[in-house]
């Protein structure tokens, strides 16, 4: 399957809801740590190499992108330096970015759009909160402001158009309805800082964490005391994880250990895939929604790769 | 630059894992780490291409002139150490590439054939070449660190590095005459000076007290008294069948030797204290508190890790790294000090990552000087005791520390994961070199072999 050679470091991809050959890859130069920052977005080909659409500069480090679920040629992207860009890849460059929204003091660690009101959206950053957007607003509609230190992510529920989960650096994931004053529930997920989080997309009560402590596990949130399930494999932090589009019990995460692992969390030997085509850490993972099977990952190698559950990411 | 500051603490918290609670405010920062390692991260990924030794021996060592070996000719030394490889791993002696020895003081040429000798006794095939090589007191260590950069060049696969040393044939002594120009360069001359005085020189220069001299040589009896008593050097030591002749009655007599003789149990400081300094009249070096000359021969089996998985050989330890360093000839004891940091450097690590050393106690005054400029718990250091004790065959030595060295950390198991070997080098050298335990090592692997299994008790049959 097809790879894209990014010029800088690779820190998140994402496919298109709309286009089954389309995807964006947030990067940024120097890892992150200091310098410019891209999104690309690129379209796969049947046969022959993965083609860039078009690319967006940006002056900081872009750590994340989503796309929007309701304008296929929305795009936003989370940059280090605190801003929300939003891009129209159907205005030519000079217009773009559309919106700039300069709120969270630190960097912004992560983007998602409300895939049931579709209007909205959510940004975590490493200055402690989460914040709620519309596109139409110039200003958040929201802060949640509670976890004591980065939050990595926050993931809007996939059947309830206000609930979603925060992953943070506190060692706590929590669960919030933005109709509330404060957040609904507080999970001691791990004993170490929770980098990621994910809803199941087929049972609305079952969230997946992913921590520096290498365990990625599995809550039910009615009964929180105890994980469903705790998958061990990974031999450094994990880094991002998803639950399958597809299949209620399949869960992608990648991981500083520089692989990419699949599980089957209602199984005993839950590993079920891994890949190691990246040298360097693995910090982007994606499921696409419309090909069933169909992964993407990128990471600090500058690559990009695109390929079918089971397939050598590698081959040519 | 505040910022990537703290992006950079961000994300290095999320390659250590530290408890919330514990994150404090103190500088953190990528340090350069060559293998890509650490001793508090364990890497799980073993190598191939790893230089592992697969087995280690040593004969025992024996007061030369006096000792269990002073009517032993050096190839008879050498022969069964080598015999002992081959024949505790099973390795086919012709798949061997290179033997390399490590020897001090006999004449070149003439101890290249001895040494060519002892192969053919020991049973190896005409096709297997050997050589010698001359880095004074670390020589066998020199050879092992020569085997391992052969075989990670790819010359061969299966490489011995060995050490032989019979300070009753060949004594300490210069030959010929001296060029009468090395008194226009001072560090020329130093080379010149006799040992004892270099260690006067460490002591005067850096303040070892005959006190803690000779307080270091009774805890190096000490432990290898306790280590002997408690059988810890016999999975190392192979017994040499030889012959010892009775010095007034002429009457030859067939011994097996496989004890070390030079240990004295009962070393107190007090006796020591009554010993006279030898090298200069207010002294503090005595015969009590330096090494001692000895009889011995040491050898070491290496291969690649994955031809030694291949053949389901136990992989003892790991060659990780090597260095050899210069100092002033006049205090040439102070070598360890230079080599021991500039190899666990080069093995990526840092001293406080190392769990055991062997540094060689050529004398108390500069072992001390070493141990203590470099801050290693004693505890640490010569477990089993050190030349002093046991003996210093100049260039058996470095093999012999091997042997030691390895079969402790396996002893020890996962508490110790790293160990040094080190020891000064006369005329201003230091040497030292990095060791991990084989920690895939299943001790299962040495159980017998299966042929076939027909699942049925023996009452069946």
């Amino acid at each position: 399957m097809p790879f894209f050679k990014t010029p800088f470091n690779g820190y998140s991809v994402k496919f298109s809801p709309f286009y089954e050959n389309r995807l964006a890859v947030a990067t940024s130069q120097n890892f992150g740590i200091l310098g410019n920052g891209r999104v690309h977005v690129l379209d796969l080909n049947p046969s022959g190499p993965i083609t860039e659409i078009c690319s967006f500069e940006t002056a900081d480090g872009v750590y994340d992108c989503t796309w929007s679920e309701d304008n296929d040629n929305l795009l936003v992207a989370a940059i280090a330096d605190g801003s929300v860009k939003l891009y129209d890849l159907a205005l030519p460059p000079t217009a773009n970015p559309i919106r700039s929204l300069h709120e969270h003091t630190r960097e912004v660690h992560s983007v998602d759009w409300n895939p049931v009101r579709r209007d909205s959206f959510l940004t975590s950053s490493w200055d402690d909160t989460v914040k709620l957007w519309t596109v139409d607003r110039p200003a958040s509609v929201r802060t949640f402001k509670e976890h004591a230190y980065c939050v990595y992510s926050s993931i809007w529920n996939p059947r309830h158009a206000d609930i979603f989960c925060s992953a943070s650096g506190d060692c706590t994931v929590r669960v919030w309805d933005v109709r509330e004053p404060v957040s609904t529930m507080i999970l001691p997920a791990h004993e170490f800082e929770v980098l990621s989080c994910d809803w199941n997309k087929y049972d609305d009560c079952l969230i997946v964490t992913a921590s520096v402590d290498k365990s990625i596990k599995v809550w039910d949130v009615r009964n929180f005391r105890v994980p469903i399930s705790v998958l061990n494999g990974h031999s450094y932090a994990v880094r991002k994880v998803k639950f399958s589009p597809h299949r209620q019990s399949l869960i992608a995460s990648c991981s500083y250990d520089m692989t990419v692992c699949l599980w089957d969390y209602q199984v005993e030997d839950a590993l079920v895939g891994r890949y190691d085509q990246h040298t360097e850490f693995t910090v982007g993972v994606d499921m696409s929604v419309l090909v069933e099977g169909l992964l993407a990952s990128t990471g600090w190698d500058e690559m990009v790769y695109v390929w079918q559950h089971g397939t050598d990411p590698r081959a040519p | 630059m505040e910022k990537a500051f703290n992006r950079q603490r961000v994300l290095l918290e999320h390659l250590r894992p530290s408890s919330s609670s514990q994150r404090d405010e103190s500088v953190i920062s990528a340090s350069a780490c060559m293998a890509g390692d650490s001793a508090s991260y364990q890497r799980t990924a073993s190598f191939g291409d790893d230089i592992v030794i697969v087995a280690a021996y040593r004969t025992a060592l024996c007061k030369s002139k006096r000792g269990g070996f002073k009517d032993t000719l050096p190839d008879d030394l050498l022969a069964p150490v080598l015999k002992a490889l081959i024949e505790k791993t099973n390795v086919n002696p012709s798949e061997v590439g290179d033997i390399v020895v490590g020897t001090v003081l006999a004449p070149g040429s003439q101890r290249a054939s001895e040494c060519r000798m002892a192969a053919f006794y020991a049973g190896f095939p005409e096709t297997v070449p050997i050589r010698t090589v001359n880095r004074q007191c670390s020589s066998g260590l020199q050879a092992v660190a020569d085997v391992a950069a052969a075989i990670k060049a790819g010359f061969y696969d299966i490489g011995i590095g060995a050490g032989l040393e019979s300070m009753t044939v060949n004594p300490m002594a210069w030959e010929g005459s001296i060029n009468p120009k090395v008194n226009s360069i001072q560090q020329a001359q130093d080379c010149l000076l006799p040992m004892g005085i270099t260690s006067e020189n460490v002591a005067h220069r850096y303040g070892v007290t005959r006190q803690e001299q000779d307080q270091a040589a009774v805890e190096s009896h000490r432990r290898a008294a306790a280590a002997t008593a408690a059988g810890r050097f016999k999975d190392e030591i192979v017994p040499v069948a030889t012959k010892i002749v009775d010095p007034k009655t002429g009457e030859e007599k067939s011994v097996t030797i496989s004890v070390d003789d030079g240990i004295r149990p009962n070393a107190s400081v007090s006796d020591l204290a009554k010993l006279r300094p030898v090298f200069k009249k207010d002294g503090t070096t005595t015969a009590g508190n330096s090494s001692q000359v000895s009889d011995g021969a040491g050898a070491v089996l290496l291969m690649k890790r994955s031809l030694a998985m291949q053949k389901g050989l136990p992989i003892l330890g790991v060659f990780r790294s090597f260095a050899a360093v210069g100092v002033d000839p006049a205090v040439m004891g102070v070598g360890p000090a230079v080599a021991i940091p500039a190899a666990v450097k080069a093995a990526g690590l840092e001293i406080d990552d190392i769990d055991l050393f062997e540094i060689n106690e050529a004398f108390a005054s500069q072992f001390v000087y070493c141990r203590n400029k470099l801050g290693l718990d004693p505890e640490k250091v010569n477990v089993n005791g050190g030349a002093m004790a046991i003996g210093h065959p100049l260039g058996a030595t470095g093999a012999r520390c091997v042997a030691t060295l390895l079969h402790e950390m396996k002893r020890r198991g996962k508490d110790s994961r790293f160990g040094v070997i080190s020891m000064c080098i006369g005329t201003g050298m230091g040497a030292a070199a990095v060791f991990e335990r084989g920690d895939c090592v299943d001790d299962l692997r040495n159980a017998r072999q299966i042929q076939s299994n027909n699942f049925l008790s023996k009452d069946a049959r």
